[in-house]
Formats: C-alpha cells, sequence, structure tokens
C-alpha cells in the first residue's frame, strides 16, 4: 500500500489491488500512510491463490475484475474519497478504565472479557493495570514515565515508559524487570530497527529476547536447562510484556493487520533467555557489540517463522565432540545458504538491493560444554567466527551459472558492502572459494543452557526488508531496584 | 438496576498515536484511450499471469493503449517510483497479497 500511495503522491492515479484476506490490512495500511481513501480492489484468496498458477487457470478470475478494475481507474472520486478525513488520534478511549463485577474475580473476568473484545489482550488472562499497580512497577525504573523511547509500527504509536508499564503489569512483569523491559523496546524502536517485518509480515517471523549481563541473575533469570520454556518469571513475563506492548502501542491484531500467517511459535512471550555467564568461558555476546562484558544489555533479534530453528545437536543421546557439532553447524549453513548466491542479485523486498532476500545472519545459541571445549580448542568467538566464515567458501567451480550472477549483481548492487567487495572479487574466479556469509560478523554466538545440553540456531535475512537492522543490543539503564542497570 | 459491589479501575494500555494530515487520491483519468498505463508488482509468483491477462483485456477494449510493467520491490523503491511514474498515465499496483 505504501508503494501505491507514493505513486499518488507522485500525481499519479492508480489503484491498489488486494485479497479480500488482506483488506483490513490494506484498509489500516491506507490510513497508516496517509490516504485512507485510496482507490482498492480485491479478489478473492480462495480464488487468486489457487489459480494463479497459470495463464489459462487466472483467466476467469481477471476476466470477473476486469470492469472493476477500469472503473477504479476512470470514475470520478466521490466527494468522501476527494476529501478525507484527517486522520485523528486513534480513539482508544480514556486514560482510565472502570471495569465492575459482583466480587474481584467477576469483575477481573470483566476486563479480561472486555481487553480481548477491544483486542488489547493476547488471549491469557491479564493482571489488571490499576494506577497502584502501575506505580508499584515504575518503581523499578528512575526514568520519567512520559519519556517517549520510540515509535511502534505499524500504527506508530508512541511508546512511552508509562505505557510500558502498564503493559509489562498486565503481563505480571516485576519491576525489578521493567529496565530490562524498556530496554527491549529501545531496540525494537531503534530509528533502524526492522519491527514493521517482525510484528506484520505474513511470514510468521519472530523475535528472540536475550538479556546479558549481571542483571539476569539479579533478576532470577533462567540461562540453564530448559532456558526457553516455562517456570521462571522473568524469562516469561519479559517476552510476553514485550508483546504486550508491540501488540498495544503499535497497534497490531492478528488477521487484520499483523497478518503472519501461521501464527507466531512462542506467540506470548517471543524467545526470551539470558546467557548462562557463570558457566561460559567466552565474554557475553554484548562484549561484541562495543559494550563492556560487566554491563548488562538487552540483544533483540529477528528471526525466521514457523520453522524457526536449527539443531546441531550435543545433548544426552548420543554422543557428541565439540568438533562434530561445529562440523554440523557448518554443514546446516553450507546446505541452506549456498542456495541462495542467485538471490543476491534480487532486486529487494524492501527500498534497497538485497533487503529481505538472499545472504542471512545466524544466532548460534551454544551450550556451556561445547564453548568449553571449544575454547580448548582454541576457540574465541571471533576465531570461531572466521572457522566457520571459510569452512563455508564454495568452490567457485561448484557454483552454477546463475550462482555466479547472483553474486555479481550483488558485487555491483551493493549487496556486497564496499569494504567486501574486494574479497568477493578475488573469489569469483577459477580457483577461488567464494563465502555463502557476506562477513563472518554475520555470526552471532551465545552461550545459554545447562550440562548436558544442545546446540542450535536461529537464521534470518542480513538486511530486512523496511529498514537497515534486524539485530540491536541496548544498555539496561535506570534501574532502582538492582545493582546491575542502575548507572546511567 | 443494583451497582455491583466491586469497581476496578484500570489505566489504558494503549499507546498514543499523533495526528497525521490526510491526503487524497488523484483525480481519474477520464478515459484510457491513449492513455500509458502502468502494470507495476513485487513479482510474487502468479501476478504476471494475472497482468498477461489483463493486459489483453485491456488492448483489446483500448487498442491505442500503452502498458508499462514494472516489477520492483514490495513497496516501490524511490528511485523506480520517481524513474517510472512520467512513464505512466495511470497504474495499476499489486503485491500478490
Amino acid at each position: 500500500m505504501a508503494g501505491t500511495v507514493k505513486l499518488e503522491k507522485l500525481g499519479k492515479p492508480g489503484v491498489f489491488i488486494n485479497c479480500d484476506t488482506f483488506d483490513d490490512d490494506a484498509k489500516s495500511a491506507a490510513a497508516d500512510n496517509g490516504m485512507p481513501t485510496v482507490r482498492r480492489r480485491i479478489v478473492k484468496s480462495s480464488e487468486f491463490y489457487k489459480l494463479r498458477g497459470t495463464v489459462k487457470d487466472v483467466r476467469p478470475l481477471v476476466e470477473k475484475v476486469f470492469d472493476d478494475i477500469i472503473a477504479a481507474l476512470t470514475v470520478p472520486l466521490t466527494p468522501a474519497e476527494a476529501n478525507p478525513p484527517g486522520a485523528k488520534q486513534a480513539d482508544d478511549g480514556p486514560t482510565e478504565i472502570t471495569v465492575t463485577g459482583e466480587s474481584f474475580p467477576e469483575a477481573i473476568e470483566e476486563l479480561n472479557t472486555q481487553f480481548l473484545e477491544k483486542h488489547w489482550s493476547d488471549g491469557l488472562p491479564l493482571v489488571p493495570p490499576t494506577p497502584e499497580r502501575v506505580r508499584w512497577m515504575l518503581a523499578g525504573t528512575a526514568r520519567a514515565p512520559h519519556e517517549v523511547i520510540g515509535r511502534v509500527n505499524p500504527k506508530q504509536g508512541l511508546a512511552t515508559i508509562e505505557k510500558i508499564a502498564i503493559n509489562a503489569v498486565m503481563a505480571g512483569a516485576k519491576p525489578e524487570y521493567l529496565p530490562v523491559i524498556i530496554a527491549a523496546m529501545e531496540a525494537l524502536t531503534d530509528e533502524y530497527y526492522d519491527d514493521l517485518h517482525i510484528l506484520v509480515s505474513a511470514g510468521s517471523f519472530s523475535l528472540i529476547i536475550v538479556v546479558g549481563g549481571p542483571i539476569a541473575d539479579e533478576i532470577n533469570m533462567n540461562s540453564g536447562i530448559g532456558f526457553l520454556g516455562h517456570g521462571w518469571r522473568a524469562n516469561n513475563t519479559v517476552g510476553r510484556a514485550v508483546r504486550l506492548s508491540t501488540l498495544n502501542i503499535g497497534k497490531m491484531w492478528p488477521g487484520a493487520n499483523d497478518m503472519g500467517l501461521t501464527g507466531r511459535v512462542s506467540p506470548h512471550t517471543f524467545y526470551t533467555f539470558a546467557e548462562n555467564a557463570r558457566q561460559s568461558p567466552w565474554p557475553p555476546y554484548h562484549a561484541s557489540r562495543g559494550f563492556k562484558a560487566t554491563d548488562s544489555t538487552v540483544t533483540v533479534a529477528t528471526i525466521g517463522g514457523s520453522s524457526p530453528m536449527q539443531n546441531f545437536y550435543g545433548g544426552m543421546i548420543g554422543t557428541w565432540t565439540a568438533q562434530g557439532v561445529l562440523d554440523n553447524m557448518v554443514n546446516d549453513i553450507i546446505r541452506t545458504d549456498r542456495g541462495l548466491f542467485g538471490l543476491w542479485g534480487a532486486k529487494g523486498v524492501g527500498q534497497y538491493p538485497g533487503s529481505g532476500v538472499g545472504a542471512r545472519s545466524h544466532l548460534i545459541v551454544l551450550f556451556p560444554e561445547l564453548a568449553e571445549e571449544l575454547k580448548k580448542m582454541g576457540f574465541d568467538q571471533t576465531s570461531l567466527q572466521d572457522e566457520i566464515y571459510k569452512r563455508t567458501c564454495v568452490r567457485y567451480e561448484e557454483l552454477s551459472p546463475a550462482d555466479r550472477r547472483g553474486i555479481q549483481t550483488g558485487i555491483e548492487t551493493g549487496v556486497v558492502p564496499a569494504e567486501r567487495k574486494a574479497v568477493f572479487q578475488e573469489a569469483l574466479k577459477p580457483g577461488g572459494m567464494v563465502p555463502v556469509l557476506i562477513t563472518p560478523e554475520n555470526l552471532h554466538f551465545f552461550v545459554a543452557g545447562g550440562a548436558p545440553g544442545c546446540a542450535f540456531s536461529f537464521s534470518y535475512f542480513r538486511l530486512p526488508p523496511y529498514n537497515r537492522i534486524a539485530i540491536l543490543t541496548k544498555l539496561v539503564t535506570g534501574a532502582t531496584l538492582t545493582k546491575a542497570g542502575s548507572i546511567e | 438496576m443494583r451497582k455491583k459491589s466491586v469497581e476496578l479501575t484500570v489505566l489504558n494500555p494503549r499507546g498514543m498515536v499523533e495526528a497525521k494530515s490526510a491526503f487524497a487520491p488523484n483525480p481519474r483519468v477520464k478515459d484510457l484511450a491513449g492513455k500509458r498505463v502502468g502494470l507495476y508488482s513485487n513479482g510474487k509468483p502468479g501476478m504476471d499471469n494475472f497482468y498477461t491477462v489483463f493486459e489483453e483485456l485491456l488492448k483489446k477494449k483500448y487498442p491505442t493503449v500503452t502498458v508499462k510493467v514494472l516489477t520492483g520491490s514490495f513497496e516501490i523503491t524511490d528511485k523506480d517510483a520517481k524513474d517510472w511514474s512520467p512513464q505512466i498515465d495511470t497504474f495499476v499496483y499489486a503485491v500478490g497479497d
């Protein structure tokens, strides 16, 4: 829809065609893009997706909608279309809401019913965000309640400390978690982070939230066995508070303007865990991102959709060696990424070449025993990046003509950044070894889990479609109830 | 009706969205005869077939029409929009969603 509005703003009258399943989404996006009465025409999803495969099959559908599309281009605008009402502040009611019941349980049930009906809930029971409870939550931060930390897509809602605190109460979080939740929201709403793709794309993408540094222990996060599981209030409610904050501040709803077709795996809490600093032989992840190892941070990263994890094993079912697990990582990355060379030359889903398509980043979670063994083999995180980067290179002679064209186009269009061009130009000739990773820094290592543990990874595009970055680390600040994160 | 015995006051969790100006679409072309019609898609499979039939029907109904097909990103890039818009009088935009 943004593209249609862009062309209209350049003076060209047009029509946007969308499937009926996406009609609420299109309507919402038209308003978000400042042209609520942009002309739209609808085809039925039940027909389009089945019939679009061949010219012959799709012909009856086009014949059916043809006159309607022509009319959209030629029939004069109605007065209502020509004079759209100015977008007003979204009417989400008063700042305080009163619900009633014959008892507290009944009033709480009424609150949950009303909030779910208004699409203000994630479907699980909510803790009532009473003014007292929100004040209690705000006691966890020294930051001002009305400080705006950013805007949440798709509606660009203003994320204030107070709104995040209200949603944190609803999620069941405790005040000492609030600085961590705020840091996660600061990352998501960073001006360069692509929160739109993770929050509303049909691809059902998801999010990992990794807490690093001493605050993880202070708020009792699980970083050992079961670190992605249930039963740990901090792990579960930090993620849920981010879920509710994005839902309520960005104003999205499944099937309306969140078009994730399968929904997200772990939809209520995302994938929220802490690094196992106590057992890791290496500095925490955030040390590689310019922070001090002693800092407390939150890293958010967008990850793939319906089957987000690749398993490299370890654990207790079979025997394992560090070399064997490392081999599994290398083989998996080669298997999945070498098939993407041709797409390096694609125009990109978004505004710049290579966005939302082609080369990927890998977020690899290593269990402590494995990290210890890798260290004994002489690896730190940087040399491990280099090792995997080198071992996942593909011989030039093994590339298809389409692979070579894709890489060459990627070099020319900037998919391969300027500082990496020489590497790929050198590799793209007989005898050359062509990396499947644009740079070793596209590998990110986190240590979490217990003994025994299991290594796995999440993967995602190196360049997201709608903004510049899809992984970002923020410092935890303003904490008042923990030692960590309390220094600005 | 009897007043219920428990009242629970809670704070609104919704974020404020700042008011924005709304723009109207452009006036429509009166007739497609002799016009340059742009057909834009993001290259999702099937839109090419849809547009193949659409172009055929369009040229049958308006023999003097010129069709300009462009495949690009989900949201047309600023550069493509700037380059393509002078070549068209009106357009159809579809992304296969």
